[in-house]
């Protein structure tokens, strides 16, 4: 059985202060649908990935929430892992597929951010990492600076390597009409803005963004398409504290040994991909865990410029999470709808030329949950 | 309102703490922070190895100046952030540098 | 007999000058050190309180005198700045502690001299056998309004120490109170900062009172001034204490050591415990040693110990002197 992509769909990412949740997951579940060219009473499960709907405006049950909008009756869950849980969804809908009970399903991955101070974004995202970090005072910066500064005390990685993946990434999304952010940036502008918890300023960082992306996936296209040829996760501790090793996303290794498995392709036969970079040092330490580098050089694997569109090989041609935006549930299921994108060959301004194999790689908190997606036309 | 019966839990916990000795093994300094925390910015958190190899994560207390990977530091008893003024104030452990 | 087996004493690390406050009242610096006879304060930190600071001075008398928190059968908390009004400081500290659930325990409340009054009162339980150690504490991070005089002198740091009859470093030879109603500093309930009246705080209240228990007392164990090497006052600045003495004719040598005000300011409950502690580091064998607290509202508890041959060992175990902790301290700068 081969799992399709048979339709995407993708909102724009940004500040939509006059779109509600259900808006978003209908524009882009809307897209998706029509792009699969179904029925949607042909869905058969609806898999919705939102991390903070519950706790900040007291809506549960998402699952019922999208097929009301939708006017169906199909199966629906809510599926959470911090953020990662775009690509939980997604590993969950190929699940559906490959158990038989299903032949359509739809994945929406939507999250609103805006309508609330960020200091209650802040504090409502470090429900991803562990109590004792929250007690300690904690946020989603300040666990990936402890990640930096060892990366930067073992391997000598430099601020700039750093600032080097905010620039790529802006210069990409640049080019992308759904981005957040569709300017570019200089290495000093990231390096002078302010610290937010040393040593990363506000643009190593990614932006709070509303957005909603979605896929139908298919056992029995009406077309033929991409297909997820590798759909694998990992976990590891919840705390920091307790991981073996702070340099690394162990659970990346583990989940990108899986998927290569399932998929029989490998690093090598990789021609474009969308990586987690929810901090700069994030898409550095992906280069090294997912086996594109060898450790302790990421750094320099950035700084070389091969990983920017026109060269080697394209890391975050969408913009990556820093400058196409981060919308908590929409971002695992964006990098698919980018990578079947590339692999379609309708990227427009930011193709990979010949892209045949691409990858996907979404983390929930400081790692603790990895998926990792292998796509081919 | 906060939970007195989590707090109660956890407090329980606590006595083995204070006085352990450790070293850091990294830190940050937050100066964007999440609720209850907002009057103490800028502070600084650390993953803290203690001398019998447990790893713990603090904010380090009473250090206005930087601190280093590999700084000797002591657990010790404070407030936790800031709670409602209605609230059960939570103690929690902290490390101050030796 | 019945005496103090082991203290601690906790003075936080930062310190604010007079002269700063001085400044940025507007006031003239020289003029008010010299007044008051204090130089600089001790403050905690934010993340500090009654508690926290009770909790390090009782952990160092736990360990200085190798007691098992499990043996502590009494724990008292006198402060004018417990955490909360209703729920007792002395339950949070005992179990940050470690101790049992077989404990007597109960918050006091009698301004500066809420600690000695707990002294008094573990007495009668360590002395009737009713608890074999009891713990003591006076802990105060108190406040004062900004640029009232007493802004100048309210201090945080916190003393603590453990009575029983094994093990005496100093014994409790005897002890008085002489209280009246006498309204020279309160705080209503739901008021953030103290109230005083001024110079009626002086003769009526401060010297009345410890000159009151002070006489009672050496009339009853028949004693003089002389008798003692060391003399402990409660010091709300560094002017009254020094008057009290010399009145009741205690010489500015026997005075010295307790002396701490000048350099951390009033820590209100934990005043005259930090003065004792410091007395206690350097003390002789077989020495006699006065303290008179003051607790406004108002009364006096006046104390005659005796140490004991037991005091040489444990000022050796003793890994955190009073001395230690002045010296050991961080400027902060004054702001309002």
């Amino acid at each position: 059985m081969k799992i399709h992509v048979a339709g995407v769909g993708l909102t724009r990412f940004g500040e939509l202060w006059n779109k509600s949740l259900e808006d978003l997951a209908m524009e882009a579940a809307g897209q998706a649908i029509s792009d699969a060219r179904i029925d949607k009473q042909k869905i058969g499960a609806i898999f919705v990935a939102n991390m903070l709907s519950s706790k900040l405006y007291g809506q549960d049950h998402l699952g019922a929430v999208v097929t009301s909008a939708l006017g169906i009756n199909a199966a629906a869950l809510r599926v959470e892992g911090a953020c990662a849980s775009g690509g939980l969804a997604v590993h969950m809908a190929v699940q559906s597929l490959l158990s038989g009970m299903y032949e359509h399903v739809l994945v929406v991955g939507v999250e609103k951010m805006t309508d609330v101070l960020p200091s209650l974004i802040t504090t409502a995202l470090s429900g991803a990492g562990s109590e004792d970090e929250r007690r300690a005072g904690l946020t989603f910066p300040g666990l990936y600076a402890l990640m930096a500064r060892m990366h930067m005390q073992t391997y000598g990685t430099t601020r700039e390597q750093m600032a080097a993946v905010a620039v790529k990434n802006h210069f990409h999304a640049s080019l992308n009409d759904r981005a957040h952010f569709q300017f570019e940036i200089s290495i000093e502008k990231v390096l002078t803005s302010p610290t937010i918890s040393n040593p990363f300023t506000l643009f190593d960082a990614s932006p709070i963004s509303d957005g909603a992306a979605a896929v139908v996936l298919s056992s029995k296209p009406i077309k033929k398409g991409v297909v997820i040829t590798g759909s694998a996760v990992a976990t590891d501790t919840i705390g920091l504290d307790k991981r073996k090793n702070l340099t690394e996303l162990t659970a990346t290794t583990i989940a990108a040994k899986k998927a290569w498995k399932q998929s029989g392709v490998g690093v090598k036969n990789i021609d474009v991909m969308e990586v987690h970079d929810c901090f700069t040092i994030a898409e550095i330490m992906a280069m090294e865990d997912l086996g594109f580098c060898a450790k302790g050089e990421g750094g320099r694997f950035i700084e070389s410029g091969q990983t920017r569109l026109g060269k080697k090989l394209p890391v975050n041609p969408s913009g990556g999470l820093k400058a196409c935006g981060h919308p908590v549930g929409a971002t695992g299921i964006k990098q698919i709808v980018e990578i079947v994108q590339q692999l379609r060959g309708v990227s427009g301004k930011r193709q990979v030329s010949g892209a045949k194999v691409g990858l996907t790689h979404n983390v929930g908190g400081t790692g603790a949950t990895v998926v990792v997606h292998i796509l081919q036309k | 309102m906060n939970s007195p019966v989590k707090n109660w839990r956890e407090a329980k916990k606590l006595h083995i703490y204070p006085g352990k000795k450790g070293k850091i093994v990294t830190w940050t300094n937050v100066f964007v922070a999440p609720n209850g925390f907002e009057h103490e910015v800028p502070y600084k958190v650390a993953i803290v190895e203690l001398l019998d190899g447990q790893r713990i994560t603090a904010q380090v207390t009473d250090s206005d100046r930087d601190v280093e990977i590999g700084q000797k530091v002591i657990v010790v008893i404070r407030r936790i952030g800031k709670q409602n003024p209605d609230d059960v104030i939570e103690y929690g452990i902290k490390v101050k540098p030796l | 007999m019945t005496g103090i087996v082991s203290y601690g004493t906790y003075i936080p690390k930062y310190r604010i000058k007079l002269a700063d406050i001085a400044r940025s009242h507007k006031k003239n610096g020289d003029e008010i050190t010299k007044a008051l006879q204090v130089y600089e304060k001790a403050v905690a930190s934010l993340d500090e309180d009654t508690a926290t600071l009770a909790v390090e001075a009782s952990r160092q008398a736990l360990l200085n005198g190798n007691i098992d928190p499990k043996d502590i059968h009494a724990i008292t908390v006198g402060s004018e700045s417990h955490p909360y009004v209703v729920k007792p400081t002395a339950t949070i500290v005992g179990e940050l502690l470690g101790v049992s659930n077989n404990y007597f325990a109960a918050d006091l409340e009698f301004a500066c001299k809420a600690a000695t009054a707990g002294m008094q009162f573990v007495w009668g339980l360590v002395e009737t056998e009713k608890a074999r150690n009891g713990l003591i504490i006076g802990s105060d991070v108190a406040q004062a309004k900004p640029g009232d005089i007493l802004e100048y002198t309210a201090s945080h740091a916190a003393g603590a120490f453990i009575l029983g009859k094994k093990n005496v470093i100093a014994e409790i030879v005897d002890f008085v109170s002489y209280t009246s109603n006498t309204p020279d500093f309160w705080r209503r309930d739901g008021q953030q900062y103290p109230s005083h009246g001024g110079r009626f705080t002086g003769e009526p209240a401060y010297f009345h009172h410890v000159l009151g228990a002070s006489k009672v007392l050496l009339e009853k164990v028949k004693m003089d001034a002389s008798d003692f090497a060391h003399a402990v006052f409660h010091m709300p600045n560094g002017k009254f204490p020094k008057i009290a003495a010399k009145r009741l004719g205690f010489s500015k040598e026997q005075v010295a050591t307790g002396f701490i005000v000048d350099r951390i300011g009033n820590p209100y409950s934990a005043s005259s415990l930090v003065g004792l502690s410091a007395v206690l580091d350097i003390a002789k064998p077989e020495e006699y040693i006065f303290l008179c607290s003051y607790g406004s509202g108002a009364g006096s508890d006046a104390f005659v110990f005796k140490t004991t041959k037991e005091i040489i060992t444990y000022q050796k175990r003793n890994k955190n002197p009073v001395v230690g902790q002045i010296e050991d301290k961080e400027y902060k700068a004054y702001r309002i």
